[in-house]
């Protein structure tokens, strides 16, 4: 009796545990997380640079912020293209559009739980327009928004909204070099 | 027996419309907005306590603004100061700005509330279906159009250039205000509104 008495407690708790545990992992919520993300601010002439410069490989480059759910819902897809494809064959990059009050908040704390590896910038401007039409003038600001140009510096494919995957890979794979990966 | 297969084939057309409706949803792609200078037709929405208005019984007597806003987006949030006092502002001289809310997971009783906290007393409509959301092209919240007392374009976009105030240099929506009250052409029609974009259903 009082074995089955002690029993059940301690099944609970680690019942209660092991249920815990997942959610954690999957907030990202532990105790003390360490921060290893670098979340750079970059500005509309920064950004310019970045995506006009000459370049050995095709370049992928994803709007977003942490306070867009289509934004945070896509994101373990872009980090796995991260991984699957790796810097040798595809140059990519992610710039938020968070309020620069976030860069050492919100946004490397939401990339840590990503594991996202890929360069991240924050565009810290005072105004975004000239940066959206920059990028593309037909882009109205909207996130996310998923630019992928070819080596020459071509936009050969985009989409703004939460993107398809599967159109978004097929398209990678078109551009990059077979055998570079 | 005739009767039961033709409830299964109108359910099966109603199951793929919806599935049409929403792959092209899934497309991402938000309606083009009308151009400016185009004529926007009455419209009527229900307000947070359910009471229909129409766009003809809310305008003011020299024009009106439509912005599309809404409870959880940080930025449009950080416009609630901003747009109860443009609406105060330009009350006065005869323009009525109007709040809608078009993202399906804001429902009135939280649009409400919201707008009690906040203090915005200009009126709030619900936009179910984001039909007029549509109609209008809206992409983001928050997201202006200023008509003139003919429902005649003047103005689409944002607010202003920053979602800080104190980082405020040009302010596109007010400026078109005034240059309509003071019979001049709006200089600048387009501005891109930046913000969360419309949760659409």
């Amino acid at each position: 009796m009082r074995i089955t008495r002690a029993i059940i407690p301690i099944t609970l708790c680690v019942l209660l545990v092991s249920l815990a545990a997942p959610a954690q992992k999957r907030y990202g919520r532990t105790a003390k997380p360490p921060q290893t993300a670098v979340v750079s601010p970059i500005d509309t002439d920064a950004l310019k640079g970045l995506l006009t410069q000459q370049r050995e490989r095709p370049l992928l480059v994803n709007f977003w912020a942490t306070f867009c759910d289509p934004c945070r819902d896509e994101f373990p897809e872009l980090v796995k293209i991260n991984n699957d494809y790796g810097s040798k064959s595809l140059e990519f990059f992610t710039v938020s559009l968070d309020d620069m009050s976030e860069i050492k908040k919100e946004v490397p704390k939401f990339l840590d739980a990503m594991k996202a590896k890929m360069p991240a910038y924050l565009l810290n401007v005072n105004d975004p327009e000239p940066a959206i039409n920059l990028v593309d003038r037909k882009w109205r600001g909207d996130l996310p928004a998923t630019y992928l140009y070819n080596e020459k510096g071509e936009i050969v494919y985009k989409h703004i909204g939460r993107v398809n995957i599967a159109e978004l890979r097929e398209a990678i794979d078109k551009v990059v070099k077979k055998g570079s990966s | 027996m005739k009767r039961t297969l033709s409830i299964l084939l109108a359910s099966l057309f109603v199951i793929a419309g919806a599935i049409v409706a929403v792959a092209a949803r899934a497309g991402g792609e938000v309606p083009e907005p009308p151009a400016i200078g185009a004529t926007i037709a009455d419209f009527t929405l229900p307000d947070v306590d359910n009471k229909n208005h129409s766009l003809k019984s809310l305008a003011g007597k020299n024009g009106t603004v439509l912005i599309f806003i809404s409870v959880q987006c940080p930025v449009s949030n950080a416009y609630n100061e901003r747009m109860e006092k443009l609406a105060q502002d330009y009350k006065a001289k005869g323009i009525n700005v109007i709040g809608i809310n078009a993202n399906v997971a804001e429902d009135a009783a939280a649009v409400k509330a919201h707008a009690a906290e906040h203090n915005l007393t200009f009126p709030i409509l619900k936009d179910p279906g984001n039909k007029i959301a549509d109609k209008l092209g809206a992409a983001v919240t928050p997201e202006a159009y200023f008509l003139d007392p003919n429902n005649k374009l003047l103005y689409h976009g944002r607010i202003d250039n920053a979602r800080n105030a104190a980082q405020v240099e040009t302010s596109d929506l007010r400026n078109a205000l005034d240059s309509a009250l003071a019979d001049k052409a709006v200089e600048k029609t387009e501005a891109k509104a930046f913000g969360c974009s419309i949760k659409r259903a």
